[in-house]
């Protein structure tokens, strides 16, 4: 391996670590939504992708960070139906239910995408595309730059929201034990319900950035974005926030330095082999959640 | 007439597929490396008659053979976690199996010319009932007599010692264990012999389509394999047949007038059978869906399903 070659491989680690933002905010989604209800919701990555898409309505008429907020809003709003239709009323101690109707609803929101688009491919606005800085030997991009920055500034607000409000005090507390919260007077279904909206507002932004970072929106997005999100969340540590954060960024890197080495036919063996390495390995993910009492 | 032919056997095949995802189910777990081991199935099965000219039979069972070895190869690492973190290491093996068949380029001379599968492009000319002038209606007894014959074995199976683990295991492990019951055995056994199933349906979707690829075999084939029983319930075996054909031959055939739309309505329906009949279609007696009942749910059930939760 000659020193460009070297160079070249630090460069796309580098690019996949920027993207990897967009997984670790699809993995927080699945994270959040499993720490308060202790349920996948796998039609949350097609309902992230659906709201980036729904975004495209305003894409004539407002500037591009307006398309943006407004992806993440849609997001929050395919986050409350999500959860009124598929977990609201149904029975939560029958662990299946709510996962085939995840699975009903992933494939609704597929088609729906499918019918409206005719399938094909949308262009997405991204900012500042054309930029690039040079750092060293090194080139950053300027639109996964923006990308990154965007993913980096949606976590800090994940977080203050949920260190300094009370409704992120009521999701912490509901997550850490459910019935002790409903015993102190907590809303248990509004708290979920909230806690799925901001998962959407998450999950918009995250469309809003694959579409900006790749330049286009498919509905071949849907399914690999559910299994990154995945897997982001499972090697990261189920429940955990700063895993998800972290693993998003190590599965964007890895992805990319095997996409390097191998092509992009085989990178997602090799993904998909390091997370089966940790479940032999460390099964609880980088990060798994402190045991409770129970 | 070729039509219905070729509906009943699509439904024949998708039958043994739901079947194997019973099994996995009925002690509790989710799977999705069911389309994984279809794959191993379907390519095992296909490669030996084609490339190496074996008789249909043999190659059939060496390929159920090697995708239930498959599974309890992979089922004593993969089984160690449980609810999501299973779903999500089943997706990853079903993802490895059908990446490594898209890679996968391996090519014999054969009197019909170089056969074999072709990476992206998949793998044709898997033409053994044609070659050997088998007729539609031969191919659908074949098939349909191999579906009598799994539920059969499963029927009887759930009638003995085993199928009482595997279902004291599926309704809860803690209380099964200290029963004295080995979880791993229950549950590595079920997912042995799911797996061979899933490749003896494999074995005979390659050669009864002559053309199969990596797209076939996809995380929805998975899903589809799992919806049958849930949605038909996991109670009987004859839920996941009647949720076979609901599927295929009422929603994906019967709706063909709806054109585009059918496909919308697909993902809706499964949504509406989970809000009416959580439990699958046949898993329990008719009664009002649980939105009406909401209200008046009690404390008792509020503190069941929290501790549900807590373990689920």
């Amino acid at each position: 391996m000659t020193w460009i070659d070297l160079l070249d491989l630090v460069q796309s680690v580098f690019d996949g670590v920027m993207f990897g933002t967009t997984y670790a905010l699809i993995g927080i989604g699945f994270t959040l939504i499993f720490g308060v209800m202790h349920k996948i919701n796998l039609s949350y990555a097609a309902a992230s992708i659906g709201a980036a898409y729904l975004s495209l309505l305003v894409v004539q008429i407002a500037p591009t960070p307006l398309v943006y907020l407004s992806a993440a809003l849609l997001g929050g709003v395919l986050g409350a139906l999500v959860y009124l239709v598929c977990f609201r009323f149904l029975p939560l101690n029958q662990p299946l239910a709510t996962l085939m109707s995840t699975v009903g609803m992933l494939l609704l929101l597929e088609e729906a995408i499918v019918h409206a688009t005719a399938g094909m491919p949308q262009n997405y606005p991204s900012l500042f595309a054309g930029v690039v800085f040079d750092v060293g030997p090194f080139m950053v991009r300027g639109d996964l730059l923006f990308v990154f920055g965007l993913g980096c500034a949606a976590m800090v607000g994940l977080k203050l929201m949920l260190e300094k409000t009370r409704l992120g005090l009521a999701t912490r507390a509901v997550a850490q034990q459910s019935v002790a919260a409903r015993l102190c007077g907590m809303s248990v279904s509004t708290t979920n319900a909230t806690t799925f909206i901001i998962a959407g507002f998450l999950g918009g932004t995250a469309g809003a950035m694959t579409g900006a970072a790749i330049g286009v929106l498919s509905p071949l997005l849907t399914l690999p974005m559910t299994i990154k999100g995945l897997v982001v969340t499972v090697i990261g540590g189920l429940g955990s926030i700063p895993g998800a954060i972290i693993a998003g960024l190590v599965v964007g890197g890895v992805e990319n330095l095997f996409q390097f080495l191998r092509g992009v036919s085989e990178r997602d063996i090799y993904v998909m082999l390091m997370l089966f390495a940790f479940l032999v390995f460390r099964p609880g993910g980088l990060f798994a959640a402190p045991g409770g009492r129970d | 007439m070729d039509f219905y032919l070729g509906l009943l056997q699509v439904i024949g095949v998708h039958s043994l597929l739901g079947l194997s995802a019973w099994c996995v189910l009925h002690t509790g777990q989710v799977s999705l490396a069911q389309g994984g081991f279809f794959a191993i199935g379907a390519y095992g099965a296909g490669m030996l008659t084609t490339m190496f000219g074996w008789p249909l039979g043999w190659a059939l069972l060496v390929a159920a053979l090697l995708a239930g070895a498959v599974a309890v190869a992979v089922g004593f690492p993969a089984l160690r976690v449980k609810g999501l973190m299973l779903v999500v290491a089943t997706t990853a093996f079903a993802e490895i199996v059908r990446l490594v068949f898209f890679n996968l380029s391996w090519k014999v001379k054969t009197p019909q010319g170089l056969i074999g599968p072709d990476g992206g492009l998949g793998f044709g000319g898997i033409r053994y009932f044609q070659a050997n002038a088998w007729s539609s209606v031969q191919v659908l007894l074949l098939i349909w007599g191999l579906v009598a014959l799994v539920m059969l074995l499963l029927w009887s199976l759930d009638r003995t010692r085993i199928g009482t683990l595997w279902r004291a295991v599926g309704e809860d492990e803690v209380a099964a264990q200290s029963a004295g019951i080995n979880l791993t055995a229950a549950k590595v056994s079920a997912f042995g012999i799911g797996g061979a199933i899933a490749g003896l349906a494999g074995g005979l979707f390659s050669h009864n389509t002559t053309h199969i690829e990596h797209g076939n075999f996809t995380i929805l084939l998975a899903t589809f394999a799992i919806a049958y029983p849930i949605l038909g319930g996991l109670k009987s075996l004859a839920g996941t047949l009647v949720a076979v054909v609901f599927i295929q031959g009422v929603l994906v055939e019967g709706l063909r007038f709806l054109g585009d739309w059918r496909s919308l309505l697909f993902g809706a329906l499964i949504l509406l059978v989970m809000l009416v009949r959580p439990g699958g279609v046949l898993g329990a007696p008719l009664r009002w869906p649980s939105f009406k009942r909401h209200a008046a749910a009690s404390t008792t059930d509020l503190m069941i399903s929290a501790e549900r939760t807590r373990h689920a």
